[in-house]
């Protein structure tokens, strides 16, 4: 049995329909007009236990409300949602113990107490022992050097400290249902390394793991799974290999030739490639379809033929698939 | 059971610590509580002077004076728009993940914050005593219900303040809650002016509302305006809006959980 599984999910907010400025705001107040507006699109999402899932889409997609809605912070206006055989938002206090949630864009941390005191004051919500509490935040601080900020203000601490401490806050309890969203968000490149780094031990220690992400890194370094949503319905759902192979139908190789490049030509020359220019004068980009040449044929003839000064294979990346889904050039 | 009586008591000495957290407005508190007393024991002396008014002679005057000064530190005190801008901000969703009861959680929190008030109340209640030496309870039973009412005003005061924050909930804003909730409580408590004072007709609104157990009552039993009958009457009718309160909040919170709108991350 999976241990998550939402079925026509479905959330809609009324928004209020008012035109802008003050003669907006009056007409609004008389006549109270409404537009409703679907968030979440009926999404069908099964997650087993030990999976970790990546849910990607664009800003204004639906991922945080999806969020809240398997969380049980919001009731769904149409369809189920189950985790662990129980609905969520009804048997909101059951499903608390068995669910860590953070929103990288809201601390769960007392603003004006030490670090430590949100961390003890969990400690006594969830019922952890001293012994596991210890454990833990022995655990944490190797990973995420907590101690470094424990007796630190919440509102002196810096974003990835931050981040670092509601992510301990979201753990202490060692849930088995993980929920984080964006926790990577407005973090440099080396607290992301490490945050990356603590979550995928948590996936490998068997925590199962929904996570959004606008950050790409994130989801091919930790996720194995990768659900791709675009105004509130599923766009993609499989492996981030399987995304891969199905569309990564192209390939490219960057030339960096003696003289400047001239693309036309070099275009009439070899017409089965696709040209373009590259930053440098001198530099051009091929791009030719995986399942037509082998990247040795195409290097061969390139070679052969052009005798560059250098050349550059380079990495056929998710990023580009997701922004074509995105863009709606591709179906599943 | 144990359990969650841990829960409340670290709820309860967080919020405690919050509030200690902000000096200022506790010598704020203090400041503006302690001058509201004095005007109001100046004025009062110079209106009965050696005469009654309505009852209340110039000592007894005094006492009711400082009884409202310690309720009044008690409710405006309590830090409730911390509630109500979780609600507001969207806090609330951290709230609801969290595997405890969110009446209980938040009226633990409440209790907190009324209990960081107690340090101000002493201090005012010290230096009135040294200032203005009130006379003592009508007897020692009615000392003993005065305290009484005062601990019962712990939960009367969270279940107006809970549903006047849940109100939020619809109205998405909380000032005009907040003062409407004040003005109808100094009002109606006999905290600006004592019932008494009031036609018949007021009064008779007053006691239809909670507001008295707010200074009248305490004031009332402590100075023997009420034998002890009336007393345990009082205490019940407080206690009794106390229940009602709670149950109203929890059948208002039920449906307010539905409405919850977060919006953004
Ligand atoms: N409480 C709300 N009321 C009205 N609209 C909302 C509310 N919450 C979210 N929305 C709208 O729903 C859409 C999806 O929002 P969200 O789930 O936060 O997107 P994402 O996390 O993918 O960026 C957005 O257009 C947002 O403006
Ligand atoms: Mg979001």
């Amino acid at each position: 049995m999976p241990i998550l599984e939402a079925q026509a999910l479905t959330k809609t907010f009324r928004r209020p329909d008012k035109d802008s400025g003050f003669k907006g705001a009056v007409r609004h107040l008389m006549q109270r007009k409404y537009k409703n507006y679907t968030a979440v699109d009926g999404i069908d999402l099964s997650i087993e236990a030990g999976e970790s899932v990546a849910y990607v889409g664009p800003n204004g997609a639906g991922k945080s409300t999806t969020v809240k809605l398997l969380t049980g912070i919001l009731r769904p206006s149409e369809g189920t949602v189950r985790v662990m055989g129980r609905d969520p938002h009804v048997e909101r206090i059951a499903n608390a113990h068995d669910i860590g949630v953070l929103f990288g864009q809201r601390t769960q941390l007392w603003w004006d107490l030490p670090v430590e005191e949100s961390l003890k004051l969990l400690k006594h919500m969830y019922g952890v022992s001293d012994a596991d509490y210890k454990r833990r935040i022995e655990r944490f601080d190797e990973l995420l050097d907590l101690n470094e900020f424990m007796p630190a203000l919440a509102r002196t601490l810096s974003l990835g400290q931050r981040m670092r401490a509601d992510l301990a806050c979201a753990l202490i309890h060692d849930p088995k249902m993980v929920y984080l969203d964006e926790p990577t968000i407005g973090l440099d490149i080396s607290v992301k390394d490490r945050l990356r780094a603590f979550l995928r031990e948590l996936v490998n220690d068997g925590t199962t793991l929904l996570l959004t992400s606008h950050d790409l890194a994130d989801i091919e370094e930790v996720c194995e799974r990768i659900v791709v949503i675009d105004k509130g319905a599923v766009a993609y759902d499989g492996s981030i290999e399987r995304l891969k192979a199905h569309y990564i139908t192209t390939k490219a190789v960057n030339l960096y030739l003696e003289g400047a490049a001239n693309v036309p030509e070099l275009a009439e020359k070899f017409p089965d490639y696709e040209w373009t220019a590259g930053e440098a004068p001198s530099e051009v980009v091929v791009t030719y379809e995986s399942n037509r040449f082998t990247t040795a044929e195409v290097l061969g003839s390139l070679t052969a033929q052009l005798s560059p000064r250098d050349l550059s294979l380079s990495e056929p990346s998710i990023e580009d698939v997701i922004r074509r889904l995105y863009a709606g050039e591709l179906t599943k | 059971m144990s359990h969650s009586i841990a829960v409340d008591r670290a709820l309860v000495v967080i919020s405690f610590k919050r509030r200690l957290a902000y000096k200022s407005h506790w010598f704020f508190g203090l400041a503006i509580g302690g001058g509201s007393m004095l005007i109001a024991m100046v004025m009062w002396q110079n209106l009965i002077g050696s005469g009654t008014l309505s009852g209340y002679d110039w000592d007894s005057m005094r006492a009711y004076t400082i009884i409202g000064f310690v309720a009044a530190t008690m409710v405006f005190g309590a830090a409730d728009w911390i509630m109500a801008d979780r609600i507001l901000d969207g806090h609330i969703a951290v709230d609801l993940t969290k595997p405890v009861d969110f009446q209980r959680a938040r009226a633990a929190e409440y209790v907190g914050s009324m209990l960081s008030t107690f340090p101000t109340a002493v201090m005012g209640v010290v230096a009135a005593w040294l200032l203005f030496q009130p006379p003592g309870p009508a007897t020692p039973l009615a000392g003993l219900l005065t305290v009484v009412s005062f601990l019962l005003m712990f939960p009367l005061a969270f279940g107006l303040t809970y549903l006047s924050t849940l109100v939020c909930f619809w109205t998405k804003r909380y000032l005009g809650i907040m003062w409407l909730r004040e003005a109808l409580l100094s009002f109606f408590s006999g905290l600006m002016i004592p019932l008494a004072f009031m036609p018949g007709w007021l009064q008779a609104v007053a006691w239809a509302l909670p507001f008295p157990h707010f200074t009248t009552t305490p004031s009332a039993i402590y100075l023997g305006r009420v034998d002890t009958a009336g007393a345990l009457g009082l205490l019940a009718a407080e206690a009794a809006w106390a229940v009602g309160l709670w149950v109203l909040g929890w059948l208002v919170f039920r449906t307010a959980v539905k409405k919850v709108t977060v919006h953004g991350g």
